[in-house]
């Protein structure tokens, strides 16, 4: 029997050490299209989801904010405009073509100067401690090998009384919603999939990381063992998408 | 923009739609915009009690921004039903709309009527957005058109408001004219001053003749 330890990727065991180069092949995969995807998946509501989570982040002029797994941009820009000049906004993903369509997507908005690109595994942070005061990852946490350690890792980067956000997919609250979502996410989304982006397995892959996400519950159960505390969750349409908030103490 | 038991997803909706309303409309008036800007930096909290709504008002320098929630500290706040906002946005005098009304104020009431001021005074300039989809001569004449129907609207409606106020005091002495009522509070104000001043001598002097007696 292999004594090594297994993950999820998707409903598929893996090695822990396989997982990390497996997420990454997706993303390289869909990152051209990414931007596209998400607002055709979501009919735009992704838009709304990020809107309210920076609502919730409670980020004022001048301060440092840690944006993980941020893709595209998308919070890391609204952030950027919020800190202003004297503040500081961290764009950090571990997909390296993520990155880059990110930086060439903000660079040619014009977001410059309090704005800074990092290739950064959320499970061990390269910033000080103490260094920031807020972290966010939207959409990013599913795809962590060991999130536990991602969780204390963002803990220990964050300034006390800083807060960290989570968006994530999550398990919706009413039966008949979860039934019309899963066949919604195992039917159209590999079929959008292929037809946009070319790629029916990374979709095919990101319904099935969703239905393997912890729930709300078990997320809140999470930020407070890491040792967060004041932890709180709001579910997003329904609970198909949940944002928790937890503040270092 | 809070709303007792709604999924933040629709409150948050409908938030950015009217923000997005909002800074589409601001655009058309630079000046206005640009008074606006003078409050950058300041937070008002608006609190609807019937229908149940929050919302904080957090007017830049190049957007206005409206949200749902807000963890820092608030400039104003104001609370209130619908129908006293409403008389609010419309008063000619919100000072005494504030000091009279239903609403309840906290903080710094002077940005709040600043506010008031300034989205009164807007004055959309719509020959901006027409002439740039139908050209130099259609938008201006179609603006000029619509300035013509929108100005003599105006004066429609406050002559009629003018007219009906005259009749509703004058000829048919349904309410009594404002500065009647106004004197009228004074009077009944100074005559309750008098009554308590004559209370108070009254307790005096049976107090006086109380130890007098004993």
């Amino acid at each position: 029997m292999s004594d090594k330890r297994t993950t999820h990727f998707g409903y598929r065991e893996v090695d822990e050490d396989a997982k990390a180069g497996l997420v990454a092949n997706v993303f390289h995969s869909v990152a051209g299209r990414y931007d596209l995807m998400n607002d055709l998946m979501s009919g735009g509501i992704h838009r709304i989801w990020k809107r309210f989570t920076i609502e919730l982040s409670a980020v004022r002029a001048g301060q440092s904010v840690l944006d993980i797994a941020g893709g595209t941009g998308d919070l890391a820009a609204k952030f950027a405009d919020i800190v202003g000049p004297t503040g500081r906004v961290v764009l950090a993903d571990i997909n390296e073509s993520m990155l880059n369509v990110g930086r060439d997507k903000l660079l040619d908005h014009g977001y410059q100067g309090n704005l800074e690109f990092v290739q950064a595994d959320a499970q061990y942070l390269p910033f000080p401690d103490d260094s920031f005061d807020c972290v966010s990852i939207a959409f990013g946490l599913r795809n962590v090998t060991d999130k536990a350690l991602a969780l204390r890792s963002m803990l220990r980067v964050l300034k006390p009384g800083g807060r960290l956000l989570v968006l994530e997919f999550s398990k919706p609250v009413n039966p008949l919603l979860e039934k019309a979502y899963d066949s919604y996410s195992f039917r159209v989304l590999p079929f959008m999939g292929r037809l946009v982006a070319g790629d029916s397995d990374s979709y095919q892959y990101l319904a099935e990381s969703i239905r393997m996400h912890p729930d709300q519950d078990t997320l809140l159960g999470m930020l407070e063992d890491a040792g967060f505390v004041n932890c709180e969750y709001h579910n997003l349409t329904g609970g198909v998408v949940a944002l928790h908030r937890g503040f270092k103490a | 923009m809070a709303a007792a038991g709604l999924d933040p997803t629709l409150t948050t909706a409908a938030l950015a739609a009217l923000e997005a309303a909002l800074n589409r409309a601001l655009a058309l008036d630079p000046a206005g915009q640009r008074h606006l800007a003078g409050l950058a930096g300041r937070t008002f909290a608006i609190e609807c009690t019937s229908p149940v709504v929050h919302v904080y008002l957090q007017p830049g320098a190049e957007r206005t921004r409206l949200l749902g929630y807000y963890d820092g500290p608030v400039t104003t706040r104001v609370r209130g039903s619908a129908s006293d906002f409403a008389e609010l946005a419309g008063a000619s005098d919100p000072a005494a709309t504030l000091i009279n009304g239903n609403l309840v104020l906290q903080g710094d009431s002077a940005p709040l009527i600043e506010l008031q001021g300034i989205i009164g005074r807007l004055d959309l300039d719509w020959e901006a957005p027409l002439v740039n989809v139908l050209g130099d001569v259609a938008g201006h004449q179609l603006a000029q058109f619509l300035r013509a129907g929108f100005s003599a609207g105006t004066a429609a409606s406050s002559s009629l408001l003018r007219q009906l106020e005259e009749f509703i005091h004058e000829e048919a002495r349904l309410t009594p004219p404002r500065l009647e009522v106004e004197d009228f509070y004074g009077d009944v104000q100074a005559l309750q001053q008098r009554v308590e001043r004559l209370q108070s001598r009254l307790e005096r002097l049976r107090k006086r003749i109380r130890s007098a007696g004993q």
